[in-house]
């Protein structure tokens, strides 16, 4: 491995963790970081820190030119894209593939067949994957002969789009002229393309996810799954793996049709297939591909014991994945909290600024994933995470409280963080009983707010 | 509303480069407001003027002076391609991180040597990124005093390349 240096294009505490990995691989690494961000956990702990540009993330870690060019001129032989920025950009896939960098990441035409979320449903669809009833419409008049057909609510949601960006709800007949056009030309000025189609809305879901995983040699293989539904406003804040909430038929229609979606792509690294899970109907449908490391992953390391991130860095240098899918085995019980340099009571405000205390605790059963020290000063350019806090228990009743003594030990002081929202959250009888939906967060904030 | 941090760095850097005391944008729910010069009631996790100044590039270069010591929205680092002054001395520094080129063309004279006159448009090096040329140019009528980079090697962005001692005149 020593003969391979990876270029990690990515900052906070993803940064960290592949560098982490990298050094136990034995493989040298280079960073690259704004302006803002030199004396970073991760400019520390690198090989070599090279600034690639301003503060600004458009002319620093969205610049897929100064990236690449970056990891050439020092010497790189890979490039890591983490996750968020750059790292589901076909066009730094390929400039990389056109001058030698290996990508850390799936093929440039698996990025942009998977960035197409009409072309990733109608994949779907084909291999009998369960789907939201709905479908692509290039008029007016077909959006609402189709919305008829599958019934209101409807989600209109852009092709180019993806995590909740470009939705828009639709209740009723009479609003469906208005948010159609509305939807096309926000996805047009957003993404560049107006393409939208229509989905069936289904109201109380849960967010299940399947980690899958594939090599260069045609293995592959999924590690379970992982439920989200902890949500505010599409961004996840609490995750876990497995689903406790699954029947063990609906769970192996969930993992068959998650590796089916990576199998007709031939699909190499790692990646994550999104499901929606109507609770009342018992019905699973298929939501994207996320076509990178999610922040999320450890859940899913912490109960198959599989170092995701050394197996994605192996998989890019050549190796075949180092297990098979009857060696994958699900124990236990992961629950993941993002703790992030946000206001809970003042609507989820930014918080930076310098942190004077960061003291996780240090029990069994726990593991943090974090970019921040005490003296940090934590910048206002980027997103808000801090850090995740991971607990490991033997069944979802241990794990959740081992996160909720380990929350009310984490001392911070600085940035004002969400650690009362996390803590508020574990210590409701709907997380502990496991009724959580993705909508349930915002209604107990507001409840907490007017109640 | 969600505050989105780029478009607030944004907003941070331009009002740096502008003269104002007090600044407020409303627009829908959202409210910025920004005030400088004199005292400032700041919460507990404020930036210390202190904490602001850009840390040292591998060049040990001076970072740039922060902008307003009392300012409110102090921003971390400033616009590193503002020329910086030492000793009376400008320090040109590179715009973005690329490949150095002393000359126009391989083979063919440097655009300039320590004792060149310059004057502000005068061209004193080429940056390339993938293949894309950008020229720097001195900004300032002067004496090239210091070259700090060899041709062809990587320059980080902000990285010091060369001094002008600025004519007596400008």
């Amino acid at each position: 491995m020593s003969s391979h240096r990876v270029f990690v294009a990515n900052r906070g505490e993803i940064a960290v963790r592949i560098l982490d990995a990298c050094a136990r691989l034995g493989v040298e690494t280079v960073l690259g970081v704004s302006a803002a961000d030199t004396d970073t956990l991760g400019a520390r702990r690198a090989d070599r820190t090279v600034v690639i540009g301003p503060a600004r993330s458009t002319d620093s870690y969205l610049s897929i030119p100064t990236v690449v060019h970056a990891a050439i001129a020092t010497g790189c032989t890979a490039l890591h894209p983490g996750y968020g920025f750059l790292s589901e950009q076909p066009e730094l896939a390929r400039l990389c593939a056109e001058n030698g960098i290996i990508f850390i990441g799936p093929t440039a035409e698996q990025l942009e067949a998977l960035g197409d979320k009409l072309r990733a449903r109608e994949l779907a669809a084909s291999l009998g994957v369960p789907l939201a009833p709905g479908g692509e419409a290039d008029t007016l008049t077909e959006a609402q002969a189709l919305a008829e057909q599958i019934g209101y609510p409807v989600l209109i949601k852009a092709a180019h789009g993806g995590g909740g960006r470009g939705m828009k709800l639709v209740e009723t007949a009479a609003d469906l002229e208005n948010a159609w056009s509305v939807a096309s030309s926000e996805a047009e000025s957003a993404f560049g393309d107006g393409t939208v189609f229509l989905e069936s809305y289904i109201r109380d879901a849960k967010h299940i996810e399947v980690q899958v995983i594939g090599d260069a040699h045609g293995h592959r293989a999924h590690l379970g799954e992982r439920e989200c539904s902890v949500q505010r406003r599409y961004q996840k804040v609490i995750e876990e793996a497995p689903c406790a909430a699954l029947s063990a038929e609906n769970r192996q229609l969930l993992h068959e049709s998650a590796l089916r979606i990576a199998n007709a792509l031939d699909y190499v690294s790692l990646g994550t297939v999104e499901f929606l899970y109507d609770v009342q109907r018992e019905r699973l449908s298929f939501l994207e591909v996320n076509p990178r490391v999610q922040v999320e992953h450890p859940v899913t390391e912490a109960v198959t014991g599989v170092d995701l991130v050394r197996e994605q860095l192996l998989i890019a240098f050549g190796e075949p994945l180092s297990f098979e899918q009857a060696d994958v085995t699900v124990s236990g019980h992961a629950i993941e909290c993002r703790i992030t340099a946000q206001d809970p009571d003042a609507d989820f405000q930014p918080s930076p600024g310098r942190v004077i205390r960061w003291r996780p605790p240090a029990t069994g059963g726990l593991r943090v994933d974090s970019h921040i020290y005490e003296g940090y000063l934590f910048p206002p350019y980027y997103d808000a995470l801090m850090g995740k806090l991971i607990g490991f228990g033997s069944d979802r009743d241990d794990a959740v409280s081992r996160v909720r003594q380990a929350l009310d030990r984490f001392e911070i002081a600085g940035p004002r963080t969400n650690l009362p929202l996390l803590q508020a959250i574990t210590g409701h009888p709907d997380f502990a009983n496991n009724t959580v939906t993705t909508h349930w967060l915002e209604g107990m904030i507001k409840e907490a707010v007017h109640g | 509303m969600d505050i989105d941090f780029e478009e607030l760095a944004i907003f941070i850097e331009t009002l740096e480069n502008t003269d104002f005391t007090h600044f407020l944008y409303e627009k829908g729910d959202v409210r910025i407001e920004v005030r400088r010069g004199g005292a400032v009631d700041m919460p507990a996790p404020a930036v210390s003027p202190n904490s602001v100044a850009a840390p040292p590039s591998p060049s040990a270069l001076p970072a740039a002076p922060a902008p307003t010591p009392a300012s409110a929205a102090a921003p971390v680092g400033t616009a590193a391609t503002a020329p910086v002054h030492t000793d009376g001395e400008v320090v040109v520094t590179a715009p973005l991180l690329g490949t150095v080129y002393l000359a126009p063309k391989p083979g063919e004279a440097p655009f300039v040597e320590i004792g060149s006159a310059v004057l502000a448009e005068s061209s004193l090096c080429i940056v390339e990124v993938m293949k894309l040329m950008n020229t720097v140019h001195a900004g300032t009528g002067g004496v090239v005093t210091a070259i700090h980079v060899r041709d062809g090697e990587l320059v980080e962005h902000g990285q010091a390349l060369f001094n002008i001692r600025p004519d007596a005149a400008a």
